[in-house]
């Protein structure tokens, strides 16, 4: 009670300051980030994406559970739907901050433009966070009829009706778990000006990212309120190895598309695949080995609470990183280059975009056009990030406290 | 119903960057907003020559929005504020934009800017930073550029001096000034005449029929976005004159 109570106070602390630090930037403007001109989308996207694969994997966990008579996951199945509803809440959030105009936020619902795959992926999220709150509604009535203490012939009642209703909702959130990042991939992927996104496997590598982290945000969020128990022992085990499955399958998906893009070493595609193994090579190892060192965790040590949360927590690190190494590729790939042929010698040359701010002095002026831009995350980006983040986390842990979750007195 | 274009002949730009001038004087760019560049093609450093000595060469690449026919930065826009007007015009609705910045994505010419800080703060920002008094320019109560507010017929505005925070900006082919018959301010300042603006649907027209009779191309024809500036290649350099490069003077 006290440790909780704690970590709470702690979250809120930090959430605090995240929400400082985005009043601050609604005052300056977007100008307090390193984003420009030439790269607009930084850390802010790179996290939406990653909590829309974790919220991905709660219902997936959870419809899972009626639509492929999986037993052993219904224990867990009221936390998973918790978590999926609470971080694709968390995507959505994400986006606030990185809109120039939040205030006009409404404008997608007022003048939705169908052409975009920004509104479809709106519309999927919002479905699907509408699906996970009821699906979570009606996971938990039964327990909470209990605790009110309602007599034994309603509890039963409302357990089958719980059940029938779950049953219905299976088949309608697995395809919504699937699209909500399928539908944030094609945001990136139908951009054929941006050759590190353009193509057909991008859907299904973040398919692969949202069930290697989806399930293991169940396990932690499910050590949280059940404990590693002996009865769960199962539970664990198999959802660590679908998520050490679906990491292998992402690495895979990964590599495989280096092959293709290396094998030619010309053109847009291996430049950006080059610009990954150059000026990002230490993201690039990080997300591997974070992902594989998970991978094994996760496959071998299930068995024990130490081996569960260290390989969780090595996954989702890896994955944010690969979520993070999204941006810099694509951006710094600048799309308008001209091939320039002098004498027997040709090169590629990017056209320079205008920053969009003056920097340096009189005397030792800055770039005003760009054809490549150093971004690291400022600080009030990552505070902001970082805040939102306690604060979800917080959300989270108050729902986990004050759901019941758990079966009454077991 | 007239359709918008612009050819730029190459062979005729000098580098003189009058156009980029003019466009961030007359729209009121805030500094480091350019709706226009004219770069050097195939130049390592800002404004260089390319090639070796004694072979250089200086192609001058002038790049403004490219009002596609098939615009992206139209396709990606969630809240229809990017929009193609029946003229052609890929025009941005100032009231409606969100700022979420995927045109920026999606445009492959690089042309869009986003207004990453307040208008006015950023003018007295760089005074200071250059050392002028901090409030030169909103004490005189003047800043350059066109000074009223332009809306189109259905009373969307595509045009004001001071643009709000947050929305993004690219030029507009000056609408302002095409609304009223006149040409954009490139066109205008252009000092080689290099540009010429006009109907592509009204075949007498003379960008008509410069685009029909003359060897054309547009910028990355490949990915499909059907731009409306058409570019004249440069001539050889022998056709254009002689610059004897030498290390004596003679």
């Amino acid at each position: 009670m006290r440790r909780y109570a704690v970590a709470l106070v702690a979250l809120i602390v930090v959430a605090a300051a995240g929400v400082a630090a985005w009043l601050y930037q609604l005052q300056k403007g977007l100008i307090v980030t390193n984003m420009r001109n030439p790269f607009t989308w930084g850390l802010y996207i790179a996290t939406w994406a990653f909590y829309v694969g974790t919220a991905a994997g709660g219902l997936v966990v959870s419809s899972a559970i009626y639509l492929f008579r999986v037993e052993k996951l219904k224990p867990i199945a009221p936390v998973a739907s918790t978590t999926a509803f609470v971080f694709v809440i968390a995507a959505m959030l994400m986006i606030l901050p990185d809109l120039g105009r939040p205030d006009r936020i409404l404008n997608i619902i007022l003048h939705p433009q169908f052409k975009s795959m920004l509104v479809w992926d709106f519309i999927v999220l919002s479905t699907y966070a509408v699906l996970s709150a009821t699906y979570t509604i009606i996971l938990v009535r039964p327990n909470w009829a209990k605790r009110k203490g309602l007599p034994e012939d309603k509890i039963e009642e409302i357990k089958r009706n719980s059940e029938r209703w779950a049953r219905i909702l299976a088949p309608i959130s697995l395809p919504f778990a699937i699209l909500i990042h399928t539908v944030t991939a094609w945001v990136l992927a139908t951009q054929l000006s941006r050759p590190w996104w353009y193509g057909g496997l991008l859907a299904p590598m973040f398919i692969a990212a949202a069930l290697t982290t989806g399930p293991t945000v169940v396990i932690l969020a499910s050590l949280i309120v059940h404990g590693f128990k002996d009865e769960l022992r199962e539970t664990y085990r198999f959802l660590a190895k679908i998520s050490a499955a679906s990491a292998a399958v992402m690495l895979f998906l990964y590599y495989n598309d280096f092959v293709v893009r290396a094998w030619w070493s010309k053109g847009e595609e291996y430049e950006a695949l080059r610009m990954v193994f150059t000026d990002y090579i230490s993201i690039h190892l990080g997300e591997v080995l974070l992902v594989l060192a998970g991978l094994v965790v996760l496959a071998k040590y299930y068995n024990s609470l130490s081996g569960l949360v260290t390989g969780s927590l090595l996954v989702n690190i890896g994955v944010f990183l690969h979520r993070y190494l999204l941006v810099p590729p694509a951006y710094n790939l600048i799309p308008f280059r001209l091939t320039v042929v002098s004498g027997a010698e040709s090169y590629e040359w990017a056209y320079p975009i205008a920053l969009g701010e003056i920097r340096g002095t009189l005397t030792d002026p800055g770039p005003v056009f760009v054809n490549y831009w150093p971004y690291v995350p400022s600080p009030i980006e990552i505070t902001i990030t970082i805040g939102a983040f306690a604060l979800i986390s917080a959300i989270l842990l108050i729902l986990l406290k004050i759901l019941p979750l758990k079966k009454e007195g077991a | 119903m007239p359709r918008y274009g612009m050819v730029i002949d190459l062979s005729r730009c000098i580098g003189c960057r009058s156009c980029a001038v003019a466009c961030k004087i007359v729209n009121s760019q805030p500094p480091g907003t350019w709706w226009q560049r004219v770069e050097t093609v195939g130049a390592k450093e800002h404004q260089t020559a390319v090639g070796e000595y004694p072979n250089f060469s200086e192609v001058y690449l002038p790049v403004p929005c490219m009002h596609c026919e098939n615009a992206p930065c139209v396709r990606v826009c969630p809240v229809n504020a990017t929009f193609k007007r029946e003229d052609g015009l890929v025009l941005i609705d100032f009231e409606r934009c969100i700022g979420c910045r995927y045109c920026l994505t999606a445009c492959p010419y690089g042309v869009r800017q986003f207004n990453w800080q307040d208008h006015v703060a950023s003018f007295r920002q760089v005074f200071t930073k250059f050392g002028f008094d901090s409030d030169w320019f909103v004490v005189e109560d003047y800043k350059y550029g066109y000074p009223f507010i332009h809306k189109t017929k259905d009373g969307r505005i595509v045009y004001m001096k001071t643009r709000p925070r947050g929305v993004v900006e690219k030029c507009t082919f000056c609408v302002q000034f095409v609304d009223q018959g006149q040409v954009p301010a490139c066109v205008a300042a252009c000092p080689s005449n290099a540009r010429v603006f006009g109907d592509l649907e009204d075949p007498n027209s003379q960008i008509s029929r410069i685009v029909s009779e003359r060897q054309v191309f547009r910028l990355l024809e490949h990915l499909g976005t059907e731009p409306k500036v058409f570019y004249i290649p440069p001539m050889k350099k022998a056709e254009r004159g002689q610059v004897i490069y030498s290390q004596k003077l003679e």
